[in-house]
């Protein structure tokens, strides 16, 4: 909300502080000023000049050659206003100027072949009004040769300051002056009311009538009679256009002087448009149909409160009004509408029809239902004292129920026992006697506030103890430099992750972060998806089942900026409903795991001089999961499973698993998929459950006494039919030898047309060894020789090379 | 005789050691002349059988030939070692190595991970919770009411009436209490989501480092204390910092942490908005309403929380000026940390 510093001073002392320290202090009590303009700053190389003479340009027809004099010499200045005529008093930028609008600055210039020493200022050049159709012509009477600030009374700071949900006082010129004056202990003033009526009584003109009374505790009317609509002098369309309002006529600018005033809205009615001159308040029993005054047909929910007059709706209630009551030039008699909403009725109604205004904003963050009377007689005295109307004898005051101001109790041990440090009792009652509490009971240690309607934010102790805070300055409470703490344990839930994490870094992988919002096609890949209410696009209206289609995106990416070579992890939740559940209505009803992703395409190693290229295959993929799980020490507790099923998202995979139980799944990803994702090279990937692998026990380390025998190695090669697996051979090779074998390894695989037809070769080492003693060829001799036989015989195997 | 030999002897051996062209061949010389059984000990061994005159004359000479061949062949030996080590030098090593990856963490992690260690090292611990939250949870709990303009100020993705994507990491704030009793010191790191246009200072998913402090005499001086602890280890020991009021429904008070703008020294830049300052977190005491949504005795327990942005804590640090890099994971970008 934007404030002027001028407008501010009618109502509370600070003409003697500085505008930085003004602003300062705003800040640091709670009304940030996010933006300021020191007018007296921004104007100041601006002075009044006169144009003497004006030529037209002689190679640009739009373009001026004037001559200005600046009081001490005449230059020779290029225009391209076309309102621009010799004898005119300008806003004249002199070179050096910086210009507030685009914040650029003045220098000698050459237009078309013509020099130039300056500019002549548009107002919207110097940010005065949109108005950028012609220069600002200035009256007569200003000095030539002087600034600006001066002649022009530009000497306002305009702070633009940003207001928390909680402080709707602070919506207004009076908010925030009563802060002020808090603050800076100065005194404060609500601007005096007294109104010449006349002999028209407002009780025989018009009638309120509140039938909904929870939505509408309070309404307040003025009726001012034989208005005259017309703009509005100078000094009203001044105050509102610095703080960024449109004027529009003297009526509406005199109800949004009065908001930005006191905070309260208000809305004038065409009196002669309500039927039976009436205002009745009630809430809408079906769905409906209204015009707002700016000419759109509003779809109205059921429960919508609105103004309505002895017939019909006539304004949405604290949102905006009705087409058919707006004032217009012939409007003669209006009421003038100054009520208290219930807050959650407005955010309600504006929320549903999707439209915020200056009004509801404020409504639904609560207006002072004790000061409506008072501004609707603030609007019809000013209106009265422009000598535009004449205000009816008399207020319309319906308010059933008084909203009363509350009672809170402050503890002064209590304060000191939040903020960890004892203000002055004395401080403390005068910061809250300032903001406008009243005291109602008063002890040693405790005292009973009266808090004003307007500070609904204030109910409870706490509350008051931040009022205290703030106004003392949070800086002027110590920041302590010691702490003491528990001894109890600590937890870190993150640990296992960061693990997961340092380990797949060392593999050599990078990590990404996805957006876990994708589009559904994605989303349905790998999982049973759920969907977002309110998305912000389809691109991004499920949340992901797994890590895989995010992390396909990204290779994608990475591909079309050439980046072919990809190790890349991401860890992160995702989220599936639970099958056979139609919605989400607990914490039962869907999963929300952590899962863990290797993703690897391109080659593991680039050509080089001295290594040849060689392409990521499955093999790197099961090895690098294989690291990741002997470094978690988890590599005797799972167990693998292999597929090469159609209907998955791989040609082939491999599952580890716990017991039955699945903790990871990956392998080479679909064409068909690659293809949504227009990927063109072979991808692989695995993701890993961290949910479930956090939660298995892993071996324990124990220290092994490094061998103090020798080990003795035995080779051998078999033909074996196509059909053999690696795994079976191995685990067979494990069961037919004595425990002396310790460890087998294939080092050769191949087919041949020599081996014969569905023939392939293994070559296998066999290391024996005892933790004990020296093993003696005998016996080693023995478990090979054995070991052959049983080989030989159960897979019908040829040992090679006997 | 012996001393034909002698001479004999020499004069091959200057015959053989002028055809030696390596090591190899050098060391073919030195087994027949100088090794145990070479010729020259073998004169050695016949020089017993001389009689005693010629001993003294035949030893002298045989010496000089040792003392002789021995020269010959040590220099010999030493320029033969010399080329030998120039051969050494063939070796290109200008030629490119093949470098091993060692991946890296996202920059979004390391910073986190920097925050982490910090707190860490302060004594809280670290409690992760749910992305797919209640809305009791995200709001209620936290003295949010129903269809107040405070749930404006962070626009929410729903799932339905009761479940939303988390706005905020403060409803973990809310399940620690619900499963302990006090003290709770802990920090709550995770990955928050708001209905916010993507622009180059806005995403829809960002991350968030929640912190809770709750005990017998928790205050709004160790609050501060203890930010501007974390604060100067990881911005800076000279950092100048300021408590500004704000609002959030689950404090009470409740602050914004300003720190100077270490891109101007506080003059004023288009990072700071020409303010000079830098907003880090917002943080308060904890509600009395939240202890009472959670069986906490307000009027025995108090404490701090606060909250702070990674992604916005990253930008600044790493003088990045659009929050999407982080999540376009461009390999380019991702090699850089
Ligand atoms: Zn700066």
């Amino acid at each position: 909300m934007k404030v002027s510093l001028n407008w501010l001073k009618d109502y509370v002392d600070i003409g003697n502080i500085s505008i930085p320290e003004i602003i300062h202090k705003l800040t640091m009590s709670g009304l940030e000023v996010e933006d300021s303009i020191d007018e007296a700053e921004l104007y100041k190389d601006f002075i009044v000049g006169y144009v003497k003479d004006k030529k037209k340009h002689p190679n640009a027809d739009k373009l001026s050659i004037c001559t200005v004099n600046t009081g001490t010499e005449d230059l020779q200045v290029i225009c391209g206003a076309p309102n621009v005529e010799a004898g005119q008093k300008i806003v004249f930028a002199p070179i050096g100027t910086i210009i507030p609008n685009g914040k650029f600055k003045i220098n000698k210039a050459k237009i078309r072949g013509v020099e130039s020493f300056g500019m002549i200022c548009s107002e919207a050049e110097l940010e005065l009004s949109n108005d950028h159709s012609g220069i600002m012509i200035l009256k007569q009477e200003v000095n030539i040769g002087k600034s600006i600030v001066k002649e022009l009374g530009l000497d306002d700071a305009i702070l633009e300051i940003a207001i928390t949900p909680n402080r709707s006082d602070a919506l207004s010129h009076i908010g925030v002056a009563r802060d002020l004056a808090s603050i800076f202990d100065k005194g404060f003033h609500l601007p005096e009311i007294s109104i010449q009526e006349s002999t028209h009584k407002v009780k025989e003109l018009a009638s309120v009538e509140i039938i909904d009374k929870i939505n509408c505790p309070r309404y307040s009317a003025k009726v001012v009679q034989n208005v005259t609509i017309k703009e509005s002098p100078e000094w009203l369309k001044k105050r509102l256009t610095k703080i960024g309002l449109r004027p529009i006529n003297n009526i509406v600018d005199v109800t949004n002087f009065v908001m930005y005033e006191l905070g309260q809205p208000l809305h004038a009615f065409d009196l002669d448009k309500l039927e039976g001159q009436k205002i009745v308040v009630r809430s809408t029993e079906a769905e409906s149909v209204f015009t707002t005054l700016d000419s759109k047909e509003r779809k109205l929910p059921k429960g919508t409160l609105m103004i309505c007059d002895g017939e019909k709706p006539v304004a949405i209630a604290g949102v905006m009004g009705g087409e058919n009551s707006e004032i217009n030039n012939s409007t003669k008699n209006i009421l003038i509408e100054s009520a208290h909403f219930n807050p959650s009725s407005i955010r309600r109604t504006s929320k549903a029809l999707g439209l915020s205004t200056e009004a509801s904003y404020r409504f639904e963050r609560w207006v002072d239902p004790s000061a409506t009377l008072l501004a609707a007689e603030r609007a019809a005295q000013l209106i009265a004292n422009l000598g535009d109307g004449e205000v009816a004898h008399g207020a319309l005051d319906c308010y059933p129920e008084k909203i009363k101001e509350k009672e809170v109790l402050l503890r002064f041990d209590r304060v000191s026992k939040i903020l960890g440090y004892q203000i002055p009792k004395e401080k403390i009652i005068q910061i809250l006697k300032k903001l406008g509490l009243k005291i109602v009971f008063e002890s040693e240690k405790e005292y009973r506030f009266l808090v004003p309607t307007y500070r609904p934010d204030l109910e409870r102790e706490i509350d008051l103890i931040e009022e205290i805070a703030r106004i003392y300055g949070y800086d002027n409470i110590p920041t302590i430099s010691k702490i003491s703490i528990s001894l109890g344990e600590k937890i870190d839930e993150s640990a296992f992750e960061d693990t997961i994490r340092d380990h797949s870094c060392s593999l050599g992988f990078y990590e990404m972060v996805n957006n876990p919002l994708q589009k559904e096609q994605f989303a349905s890949l790998t999982g049973n998806k759920i969907q977002i209410l309110n998305p912000q696009s389809l691109d991004m209206a499920f949340l992901r089942t797994s890590l895989i289609p995010g992390a396909l995106g990204v290779i994608a990416q990475n591909l079309n900026v050439g980046e072919k070579d990809l190790r890349l992890f991401e860890i992160g939740n995702v989220f599936n409903q639970n099958f056979g559940k139609e919605e989400i209505k607990s914490f039962d009803d869907f999963t929300e795991v952590q899962k863990h992703i290797f993703i690897l395409t391109g080659r593991i190693n680039e050509k080089m001089w001295n290594t040849a290229e060689k392409p990521v295959d499955f093999y790197d993929l099961k090895g690098f999961v294989n690291s990741l799980i002997i470094k978690i020490s988890l590599d005797n507790v799972l167990n693998d499973s292999y597929y090469h099923n159609e209907d998955s998202i791989f040609d082939f995979y491999f599952t580890k698993n716990y017991d039955k139980e699945e903790v990871g799944i990956g392998g080479k990803v679909k064409k068909e998929v690659l293809k949504q994702f227009d990927i063109q090279q072979d991808v692989y990937c695995f993701e890993l459950d961290l949910t479930k692998l956090k939660k298995i026990k892993a071996n324990p380390k124990k220290f092994v006494e490094p061998l103090k025998y020798p080990k003795s190695i035995r080779d051998f090669a078999f033909i074996f039919d196509n059909y053999v697996t690696y795994e079976e051979v191995i685990k067979f090779i494990k069961k037919s030898s004595s425990e002396l074998l310790k460890s087998v390894k294939l080092f050769d695989l191949f087919e041949s047309e020599s081996l014969g037809k569905n023939k392939k070769s293994m070559a296998f080492s066999l290391e024996y060894f005892s933790e004990e003693r020296t093993l003696t060829e005998e016996e080693i001799e023995k478990d090979f020789n054995n070991l052959i036989e049983a080989v030989t015989k159960n897979f019908s195997a040829i040992l090679r090379g006997a | 005789m012996l001393d034909e030999r002698i001479k004999k002897i020499n004069v091959d051996f200057n015959q053989d050691i002028s055809t030696v062209n390596d090591i190899k061949q050098l060391e073919e010389l030195r087994l027949k002349y100088l090794s145990r059984n070479g010729l020259v000990s073998q004169l050695f061994d016949e020089l017993k059988n001389a009689s005693k005159e010629e001993k003294p004359v035949l030893g002298k000479v045989l010496n000089t030939l040792r003392n002789d061949i021995t020269e010959k062949f040590n220099t010999l030996k030493i320029h033969l070692d010399s080329l030998e080590k120039e051969s050494v030098e063939k070796y290109d090593l200008s030629l490119p190595s093949f470098e091993r990856t060692i991946g890296s963490k996202h920059l979004l992690i390391q910073t986190l991970d920097e925050i982490k260690s910090i707190f860490k090292g302060l004594g809280f611990s670290v409690i992760e919770g749910p992305e797919l939250e209640s809305d009791f949870n995200n709001f209620g709990a936290l003295n949010f009411p129903p269809d107040h303009p405070a749930r404006d100020m962070q626009d929410t993705f729903f799932i339905n009436s009761e479940f939303l994507l988390r706005t905020h990491t403060s409803p973990v704030q809310i399940r620690i209490m619900e499963k302990t009793k006090p003290p709770v010191r802990a920090i709550m790191p995770g990955r928050v989501y708001r209905n916010e246009a993507i622009s180059s200072r806005s995403y829809c998913v960002f991350h968030q480092v929640e912190g809770l402090y709750v005990d017998n005499d928790v205050t709004f001086a160790e609050l501060k204390g203890t930010l501007v602890a974390f604060a100067r280890q990881f911005y800076g020991e000279n950092l100048k910092y300021r408590f500004r009021p704000s609002f959030f429904p689950f404090t009470e008070p409740s602050a914004e942490m300003d720190i100077t703008c270490f891109l101007c020294h506080g003059k004023g830049c288009k990072v700071c908005k020409h303010s000079g300052w830098l907003e880090i977190l917002g943080c308060g005491m904890v509600d009395p309403n939240v202890f009472d949504n959670v069986n906490y005795d307000h009027e025995q327990y108090t404490g701090y929380a606060f909250g702070m942005g990674i992604e916005r804590t990253a930008l600044l640090k790493y003088g990045i000026d659009d929050i999407r890099v982080f999540f376009d994971n461009d390999f380019r970008f991702l090699k850089q940390f």
